[in-house]
């Protein structure tokens, strides 16, 4: 297994140097930006020098968050993590949920379509933080920042699966009705499995817009931590070293879900035949 | 034969689909209930219960109590009061019960304005002192018009303290009489000051390392540094003036919206207060513009925000913000006078039966952020009573 591993990355990285290179390089400018900037400030003695730490105390205060516990919270970074993950799994998992079945009759049936549409239409573009207020209190301190995320990754993957039921091959369709297909047979070979790419497709968007969703709402009172809840407790008490850690790791955990998602996704089209 | 999406060998595609969405089905429960199980183990019992605490908006707490959403809160004035009066909650403690005589809000100044050239000779320093001798003579007023309740002054500072906060006369007179307006750094302010600073050093809130990055030596050398006398003992030798003497570059004053801590800086504007014909302010020389466009900050660390960003040179806010940016994040700043002590109170449900801080036991608490004065003596009333604070998790 571990030599094929390696065999992989080796031949991945013998493909693909350039674009290994170009990584670290484009890194290394903006950190190196940073810093410059930074350095800027504190020479200078700019009032807002502190808000700007260097990069490399943000990599510290990033290491230490995870190995002590904080003294007002007694919690780690870890913990911080796991609130926040609880939420997103509890979010996503109900955001399938719904919006899987409902884009599926939306797609498919044209009442359904014209009954859901102008509900969605009027509720899409309404940003999910503005329900915030809301939401924490109806839904209260625990349901509330999850029913932010849902609202998040709801309508990406809900058109998404519209888009992608309608978009099946009419060829498609014919060939498998020539074939003596029915209703059910048609939907379960030939729709479904053409939705599914456009479906992880409404889950990455849906991922990345849930971790912003997720940070603004724990960042109004809530219960439990979470990263946006300890990126706004350093921010209150001017301790940015640790703020900054806190927005890196938000930006590390959504590469992740999005990179898992991607990987999925690779498996799942190979599996079912798409590619 | 070339691919296609219907039929690819192997298993047939709709049972393929089946399989994928039973695959997708049972890693979401699974991940859900490790998650359960994982957050569930940090609640075994124990022989004490910790004391929660969350953080809200302190325009919040109020609603989030009467909707259960808290089981208490502590907050400056006016809000305790309002609570109460509206028989929302009632007081489990007040913070003169906690830590006696602990300060409060005070009156901060940019280092940046003390250097800023005014031109005509004028520098930002000789106005804050200006500032400092109406801020005095604002207080000595209002301590004044409390000690004689059936004078007319009093009946003007309760009016003055309704419109600043927009809350009853019943909750302003309740908030009035829950804290002590001062403006002296004496001994006993000077002690709270180094007693705080030394509980968030050794709560491990401010590093000894930002300590030594500020350029101060140890505690006691921040606190006599950062509690600048210069200006109290300097003001009683300032005059009133004739005109303004800063008439186009006004002193952009922060403070926080309706807390009445800081009323000095609303009755030094009003002009009966002053004696009639000018405020304290304008008697002094003192031009002044309120920095916030919204009536008002939110809180003690956003102030500190906009000290940072030059868009404050004056401000009334709690001490702990002022202490924690300060060294925490450099911000120029620098404690010119007090603006009271105590006026805090820990409030709960009313009808929960909470009466000792001990019935706090699995109940959560909401404070302002864990950067205030509210949350430091929350902290201390609960370890007082041999528990600890935690999180609400």
């Amino acid at each position: 297994m571990a030599s094929v591993i390696g065999k992989r990355l080796r031949k991945s990285i013998g493909e693909n140097w350039k674009q290994y290179v170009l990584t670290v390089v484009s890194v290394a400018a903006f950190v190196a930006a940073w810093q410059i900037y930074s350095a800027y400030l504190h020479d200078n003695n700019v009032g807002y020098k502190g808000y700007i730490p260097y990069p490399l105390d943000v990599a510290k205060a990033f290491y230490t968050s995870f190995t002590t516990h904080d003294p007002n919270t007694g919690l780690t970074m870890t913990d911080h993590v796991a609130a926040s993950l609880e939420r997103m799994v509890y979010g996503f998992a109900l955001s399938l949920a719904v919006a899987v079945p409902l884009g599926l009759l939306m797609g498919t049936f044209r009442t359904a379509n014209a009954a859901g549409r102008p509900v969605v239409e009027i509720i899409r573009p309404i940003p999910p933080l503005a329900w915030i207020p809301i939401f924490i209190v109806v839904l209260g301190s625990f349901w509330g920042p999850i029913g932010i995320v849902f609202l998040g990754i709801f309508f990406p993957v809900l058109l998404n699966v519209i888009f992608g039921v309608r978009s099946v091959d009419p060829i498609l369709i014919d060939a498998a009705r020539t074939l003596g297909a029915g209703r059910g047979r048609l939907f379960m070979k030939v729709v479904l499995p053409f939705t599914l790419p456009y479906l992880m497709t409404g889950i990455k968007v849906g991922l990345g817009i849930g971790w912003m969703c997720i940070v603004a709402a724990e960042m109004v009172g809530n219960y439990g931590g979470g990263v946006g809840w300890f990126i706004k407790d350093m921010a209150e008490r001017g301790d940015f070293n640790f703020m900054y850690a806190g927005m890196v790791m938000i930006g590390l955990l959504g590469i992740l879900t999005t990179g898992v998602a991607s990987l999925f996704e690779g498996r799942l089209s190979k599996w079912m035949g798409m590619k | 034969m070339p691919s296609s999406i219907v039929r690819t060998g192997g298993m047939p595609t709709d049972k393929k689909v089946i399989y994928a969405i039973a695959i997708v089905a049972i890693v979401v429960t699974a991940s859900a209930a490790v998650l359960y199980v994982l957050a569930n183990q940090n609640r075994e019992p124990e022989q004490k219960y910790p004391v929660y605490f969350t953080t809200l908006s302190v325009s919040t707490m109020k609603g989030s109590l009467a909707a259960g959403g808290i089981d208490g809160f502590i907050a400056w004035e006016p809000f305790g009061s309002e609570a109460i009066d509206e028989d929302v909650g009632v007081a489990l403690e007040w913070s003169s019960e906690i830590m006696p005589n602990h300060p409060c809000c005070v009156v901060a100044a940019s280092t940046d304005y003390l250097s800023k050239d005014l031109g005509g000779g004028l520098k930002g320093s000789d106005i804050t002192l200006r500032f400092v001798k109406a801020h005095v003579e604002t207080t000595k007023w209002m301590v004044d018009a409390l000690a004689h309740k059936d004078g007319a002054n009093y009946t003007l500072l309760v009016n003055l303290g309704m419109q600043f906060t927009s809350k009853s006369q019943a909750i302003v007179t309740s908030a009035l009489s829950h804290l002590k307006y001062g403006y002296q750094m004496d001994d006993a302010f000077m002690d709270g000051i180094t007693n705080f600073t030394e509980m968030f050093i050794n709560g491990g809130v401010i590093s000894t390392e930002k300590l030594a990055l500020g350029g101060y030596s140890s505690v006691t050398d921040f606190v006599n540094k950062y509690a600048n006398q210069t200006f109290l003992n300097a003001q009683s030798t300032v005059q009133p003036s004739d005109s303004m003497l800063n008439p186009s570059d006004p002193v952009r004053i922060g403070f926080l919206k309706a807390d009445i801590h800081e009323l000095a800086q609303w009755v030094a504007q009003n002009k009966t207060a002053g004696g009639g014909a000018k405020s304290f302010f304008e008697k002094y020389g003192v031009n002044v513009a309120n920095a916030s466009s919204t009536g008002g900050y939110s809180s003690g660390p956003e102030e500190m925000d906009k000290f940072a960003a030059g868009e404050v040179d004056i401000g009334y806010l709690g001490c702990a913000p002022a202490i924690q940016k300060h060294l925490n994040a450099q911000v120029h700043t620098v404690m010119v006078a007090q603006a009271n002590s105590e006026g805090s109170a820990i409030i709960v449900k009313a009808g929960a039966g909470i009466t000792s801080i001990d019935d706090l036991q699995n109940k959560t608490i909401a404070v302002p952020s864990t950067g205030s004065i509210q949350y430091v003596l929350l902290k201390a009333a609960v370890e007082d009573a041999g528990l600890q604070l935690k999180l609400k998790t």
